[in-house]
């Protein structure tokens, strides 16, 4: 599953995106532990501690156009992106 | 208790050149605060009725955060308000750092300016003294060249000075007034300093700011200080706000060509941030405000050229000559950027100026040469030009030099469909076809096109997806109204809201600390709402109806092209269904008439 990055959390990884070891569709718990363990550094900033959420503002969004419901699996077709807006300025 | 900060009004008279000096009552910060709230209400005690807003007539009110040299981190700011030429409404502007902290200082809550000089005029206040200097050796010169000056000429490197530059001698209707490198920058305040023929403040004061409790607010500004270090503000601190061009690019909701698309195929060669990470090209300074420890202004040079050239990098003015005039040269934009300042301009309104012209050019209603090099979406060359002109008011520039709105009723031809403008401001760059609260805020904005003041896009880009009903779509965008009335009333940087817990209860907790006064969460809420409805009533006095609470035709009628929302435009029934949610929950919370 490729996972796009985008603020700082491209930063702290230094990679535009991941690509995870995931096959079929997976809740975000799983998509995070995932995620945690492809790039260690998003921990704790951007993926919290117990990596079961991420640290606001950075929000996981599919295709950029829609957050993913709770309990929803979704699958590398959904194109997760994760990101933050920094609004005002 | 009696309130504890500086609480004299300083009424300045331009035309008969006097002074007065009086306190104010402690009613008056119950009831509003300061900053905004303040403004607002000694504007709404001066405002009766239509006026010119660049006679002599229209008031200009400075009114002090009411945190500003104190510990609050994040809060030396002012407020600056005046009845825009851009939108012959209210206009409420904010601004920061050193000079605001002075005004304080110099033991004043408030500055309220009226009349016109007979010729152009620094208004020198040195404590208690006010003096009526002669700036006509100053005319011409930038707000920092002008700063510059009068620190020479008084030997004084710590006077602190607001000023225009030339965009707002020459009454440019989106002019800024700029302090510290920091500028009020919308809705053209400048261009009423100009007007009266004022061209800086300069202020110089050393008394103390006293604080009612300094051990709590001691403490209270620690934890807020801590939180503004910590994750919430990384954003800001690491990468500033010119980040959101990578991220709207995807999410397909960054205003192209005038809003012609929501994508732009040059935007990763425009992205600050990619100037950040090719440093081998470009340099990356840091700036911020006095007294606050993000730091987020992000400002970059090219390597070869002159660190004192480096521009700010912030997301709305990189978007505003960047893809929404489809320039994909970053330097082009930098110096678009840098000269806007050194003029005097607001980025936002300037860059959609360009634009439009662009698409009138491509039209056939404007010449293709009018500012030399070709006028038309993708030539980053004209835009310097461009920007010249409309400083000094020059062939098309002096057209452009209105505003969108005036420029395309004067053009006539249709011209209309190509500016991009609520109640005249130009609109800001964010997607309105993709944020259906923030398409509402943007309407109902008292202020016109504000992103600022309608902040609701946060609430749509948290689930783009989101469908609720009208009333509760509603709700949200009063909320983040009233919300950000009560930070520009106290006035705390935005960029720290995510750093409160609960914003009411905490905040108030550190107005009552700073100012001595009773408030608590939902005293906080209750004043937010007042002024609010005082900028209504205000607007209401100078000729505004619910009708004028409309977005362009373009958003209504075009769908967006491509991307993730393709196919997505402002349902005119729906926005309608809104604003009448909308009108109906604000009569209910309080004294705003019903709109049928």
């Amino acid at each position: 599953m490729t996972v796009e990055l985008f603020g700082m959390a491209r930063t702290v990884a230094g990679v535009p995106q991941v690509e995870l070891a995931l096959e079929g569709p997976v809740d975000l718990g799983q998509f995070l532990r995932a995620l945690a363990e492809a790039v260690p550094a998003l921990v704790p900033d951007v993926i919290a501690p117990a990596r079961d959420a991420l640290v606001e503002p950075n929000l996981l969004l599919l295709d950029g156009r829609r957050a993913p419901q709770a309990g929803e699996s979704f699958d590398a077709g959904d194109r997760p992106c994760v990101l933050f807006l920094a609004s005002g300025g | 208790m009696a309130y504890a900060g500086p609480r004299d009004l300083l009424e300045i008279d331009l035309t008969a050149r006097t002074a007065r000096r009086t306190p104010l009552p402690d009613a008056v910060f119950a009831d509003a605060l300061g900053g905004v709230g303040l403004a607002v209400l000694l504007l709404e005690q001066r405002v009766h009725g239509p006026i010119d807003p660049l006679g002599p007539e229209n008031p200009i009110v400075l009114a002090a955060g009411p945190f500003a040299s104190t510990p609050v981190p994040a809060a030396n700011k002012h407020a600056l308000a005046a009845i825009s030429p851009l939108t012959g409404l209210l206009n409420e502007g904010l601004s920061s750092s050193h000079f605001s902290a002075v005004v304080r200082r110099c033991g004043l809550a408030a500055i309220v300016i009226t009349g016109s000089a007979e010729r152009w005029t620094t208004v020198a206040i040195d404590g208690d003294a006010v003096r009526f200097e002669d700036a006509t050796p100053l005319v011409g010169l930038s707000a920092r060249e002008t700063t510059k000056a009068l620190r020479d000429e008084y030997g004084d490197r710590s006077l602190r000075v607001c000023a225009i530059g030339v965009a707002g001698e020459r009454g440019v209707r989106y002019a800024t007034v700029e302090n510290d490198g920091r500028q009020a920058g919308r809705g053209g305040t400048g261009a009423v300093f100009g007007a009266k023929r004022l061209k800086a403040l300069a202020l110089r004061g050393r008394g103390e700011v006293v604080l009612a409790d300094p051990g709590a607010t001691a403490a209270l500004s620690a934890t807020l200080r801590e939180r503004a270090l910590g994750p919430k503000t990384a954003k800001y601190r690491v990468l500033g706000t010119g980040a959101n061009l990578r991220v709207l690019q995807r999410m397909g909701q960054l205003p192209t060509r005038n809003f012609t698309a929501a994508q732009f195929e040059g935007a990763e060669r425009v992205t600050p941030e990619r100037a950040r990470e090719s440093g081998e090209t470009y340099v990356e300074l840091r700036a911020g405000c006095a007294g606050c420890p993000v730091q987020c202004e992000h400002l970059y040079v090219r390597r070869d050229r002159d660190r004192r050239r480096a521009a700010a990098s912030e997301y709305e003015s990189v978007w505003a000559f960047g893809p929404n005039c489809g320039v994909a040269d970053l330097d082009a934009v930098l110096d678009a950027i840098g000269r806007c300042d050194e003029l005097g301009l607001d980025t936002i309104s300037t860059g959609s100026a360009i634009a439009f012209a662009m698409e009138c050019a491509e039209q056939g209603l404007v010449p293709r040469d009018a500012f030399g090099p070709a006028l038309g979406f993708g030539n980053g060359a004209v835009l310097l030009p461009a920007i010249e002109a409309i400083a000094t008011r020059r062939g098309l520039g002096d057209l452009l030099a209105l505003g969108v709105r005036a420029a395309a009723a004067r053009l006539g031809g249709g011209a209309e469909r190509f500016a991009m403008h609520a109640k005249g401001l130009e609109l800001p760059g964010y997607e309105p076809r993709a944020l259906p609260t923030y398409a509402l805020g943007l309407a109902t904005c008292t202020r016109g096109a504000c992103h600022n003041r309608a902040a609701t896009y946060d609430r749509d880009l948290r689930d783009p997806s989101a469908d609720p009903d009208p009333p509760t779509r509603a709700a949200e965008a009063i909320a983040a109204e009233d919300r950000a009335v009560a930070w520009d009333s106290l006035v705390l940087c935005k960029f720290v809201r995510d750093c409160f817990v609960d914003f009411e209860t905490e905040a108030a907790a550190l107005w009552s600390a700073v100012a001595g006064l009773p408030l608590d969460g939902d005293g906080l809420r209750a004043a937010a709402q007042r002024t609010w409805e005082r900028k209504r009533a205000i607007n209401a006095r100078l000729g505004w109806t619910p009708a004028d609470d409309r977005l362009p035709e373009r958003l209504l009628l075009e769908p967006i092209a491509e991307g993730p929302f393709a196919g997505r435009r402002v349902e005119p029934a729906r926005l309608a269904a809104l604003q009448l949610a909308y009108e109906r929950l604000r009569a209910e919370a309080g004294t705003v008439a019903p709109v049928a």
